[in-house]
């Protein structure tokens, strides 16, 4: 791993050079109701990096929370159908957490799956990811109780590292983050031998034993009619913002949007805490009360996703345990399994 | 709160109640949670303090069980309680059905703010308020079986003034061209998640227009289009109806000013019915439920 020094202007002068090369830079920056999401940042000025995490995930990048895949015109008896071919910019992420790059990882294996979703991958493909390490972590952030690290490298091409007397450290990971840095060789200068970086944060150490709760959900017997789900999940109100914000939930639905005689086909965000989610159109609902509901959100993490796709379906961000208007928090579960499974 | 949780475990006791839906300790700093006690055990976990922001009522709706499962009892904060009433008067739900452990309240704290405290007390700084505190008159509740908490008196306000209201007026102001920006600048960060109907005790319907798709009638997209129908209809149909818990305003992740909107359409409601307030009364029906030969149609062109 190469190590690289950008110096305390390097953000500034390195936002400057994306702006001219017409490359998007999507970062933390507060919007005009006060929050930190993660949005087209045009100075280092807008950036807010001391933020602890932003208040959705950056997965809006790749996975718009609304978009058109195809458009249609009726004629006669005719439809003349076209697929949405959107211009897909090189991307920068600049300033993301280390367990929102890690998500996207995940969030890339539901998207090339059965299907490739072009989508999705040709912006991934466009992205470069320059993540920075945590300085500090709050209650609710328990990546290291899921096996990721403030200043984990995973699903970044640069990891940035916090200097005390300014600037940053930069470690270059991929190969895609080296040829970044060659490209952009007069902002990521050679390193020093030694550079003082920040403390990086220290997230409480939860019990939480995943291999555990996952073998403890593999046996249905014990775990699928457990009364545990009831007790947690009984005052769930079934809001899905949890499912909204978390970095890892991929769930969308494909609905048609008519316009007199054309109309468009779009991809919208959709969540398993919606009543209506799981809804036949006999009017069956396989998952008919809320507590069945959560159980399968919980279970994606930390089951079907390592089951299907050898990768964490949870990265401790905690966005889902900050947003909860009923204090339904997902390391309440998994320290009680935990238990439970011993 | 020992009065609270000795009374609670006397109804349990005595079988009077199957459920106690109440307040119990969150996971997280300044953070309660909703809790239901079963037993003499669990109602040793009943708290009141003013971390205890959520209005519990949404629980004895059809949106839930608890009310399958016999008599329930309730905490419930004055504010609460106006949404109780606004249940009894839709008939969906039975005064006799529910046992109010009413609590007197002198405010629960911002959606924003965490309170860094180490226990949960009772004490909370005025600034720290969430601000449908400012303009409650409710501060004993009005109706109740059992009241905890005394010597609070209900502040004597006068309606559609001051907190909320200034904002609202503020906004009346605004030229037409200045209140559609506004607004429409708030509601295109709208995700569509819906939280703020799912937390909305009078949001009871089984099928709601959001889930209607044949035709969709308010698009899924979050999309200008989409996003301001959504509002709006949600705005509409709460009118005359809100009862100003905030809930809406509290859970959503995007931070539109729902309760602005909301009091806006119960100011324009006691404004045009001589009055009105929802909330304060179970016997009169609320003015867009109700019809009269003599309502005046002078507005239909």
């Amino acid at each position: 791993m190469t190590l690289k020094l950008l110096k305390e202007d390097g953000l500034k002068k390195l936002i400057e050079a994306l702006n001219k090369a017409d490359t998007r830079v999507v970062g933390p920056k507060r919007n005009k109701a006060g929050m930190v999401t993660y949005d087209d940042v045009n100075a280092d000025t807008e950036l807010e990096l001391d933020e602890v995490i932003g208040r959705y995930s950056p997965k809006d990048a790749f996975f718009p929370q609304h978009e058109t895949v195809m458009r249609y015109k009726l004629d006669g008896k005719d439809v003349h159908v076209k697929a949405e071919t959107p211009v897909i910019k090189e991307t920068v992420l600049l300033g993301v957490r280390p367990c929102d790059a890690a998500a996207m990882i995940s969030l890339n294996k539901v998207f090339t799956w059965d299907y490739v979703d072009t989508l999705f991958t040709e912006r991934q493909k466009k992205a470069t990811i320059i993540s920075l390490a945590c300085n500090n972590a709050d209650e609710s952030c328990f990546c290291t109780s899921v096996g990721f690290a403030p200043d984990g490298t995973e699903g970044s091409d640069i990891l940035l590292k916090k200097i005390k007397s300014g600037g940053y450290l930069a470690e270059l990971i991929t190969k895609e983050g080296e040829a970044f840095a060659t490209t952009h060789k007069s902002i990521f200068e050679n390193a020093p031998a030694k550079a003082d970086t920040v403390a990086i944060a220290e997230p409480t150490k939860l019990d939480i034993d995943i291999d555990r709760i996952k073998s403890w959900l593999d046996d249905k017997e014990k775990s699928w009619e457990h009364p545990l789900w009831e007790q947690l999940a009984a005052k769930c109100v079934g809001c899905g913002g949890c499912t909204f914000v978390c970095p890892t939930c991929h769930c969308f639905d494909i609905v048609d949007e008519p316009y007199g005689d054309q109309g468009k086909r779009v991809k919208n965000w959709d969540g398993c805490q919606f009543d209506h989610f799981t809804l036949h159109a006999s009017g069956h609902n396989p998952r008919e009360h809320q507590p069945q509901r959560w159980r399968n959100r919980f279970s994606c993490k930390f089951k079907i996703y390592p089951d299907r796709f050898e990768k964490k379906g949870c990265v401790g961000c905690g966005r889902c345990i900050r947003v909860c208007p009923v204090n339904l928090d997902i390391t309440e579960a998994m320290t009680e399994i935990t238990q439970i499974a011993k | 709160m020992e009065s609270l949780q000795s009374k609670a475990k006397e109804l349990i006791k005595d079988a009077s109640v199957a459920v106690i839906i109440g307040y119990a300790a969150g996971t997280k700093k300044g953070k309660t949670k909703p809790f239901f006690a079963y037993s003499e055990e669990d109602c040793e976990k009943l708290i009141f303090t003013p971390e205890c922001v959520n209005n519990l009522t949404i629980y004895l709706t059809r949106k839930f069980d608890f009310m399958k499962k016999g008599k329930v009892a309730i905490v419930a904060k004055g504010c609460d309680i106006k949404t109780i009433n606004v249940l009894i008067q839709e008939n969906q739900l039975k005064r006799d059905d529910v046992v109010i452990l009413g609590v007197s309240c002198e405010g629960v704290v911002d959606k924003d703010v965490i309170l860094d405290r180490a226990e949960l007390t009772a004490d909370l700084p005025e600034d720290k308020k969430s601000i449908k505190c400012i303009t409650c008159d409710v501060n004993t509740p009005s109706d109740f079986d059992h009241l905890f908490g005394e010597g609070v008196e209900s502040k004597a306000i006068e309606p559609m003034t001051g907190g909320i209201y200034d904002e609202v007026d503020k906004v009346r102001g605004m030229a037409q061209g200045e209140k559609w920006n506004f607004w429409m600048e708030h509601f295109e960060r709208c995700i569509k998640c819906y939280a703020c109907k799912k937390v909305c005790p009078l949001c009871y319907c089984d099928v709601c227009i959001t889930e209607k798709n044949q035709p969709q009638w308010i698009e899924t997209s979050a999309h200008e289009r989409g996003n301001y129908a959504w509002n709006i209809k949600r705005a509409m149909d709460l009118s005359g109806r809100c009862t100003f818990c905030g809930e809406c305003d509290r859970v959503c992740p995007a931070e539109i000013p729902l309760n602005l909107l909301n009091q806006e359409m119960a100011k324009l409601n006691y404004e045009a019915f001589d009055g009105y307030r929802a909330g304060y009364q179970t016997e009169e029906k609320p003015p867009f439920v109700s019809f009269k030969e003599d309502d005046d149609e002078g507005f239909i062109r």
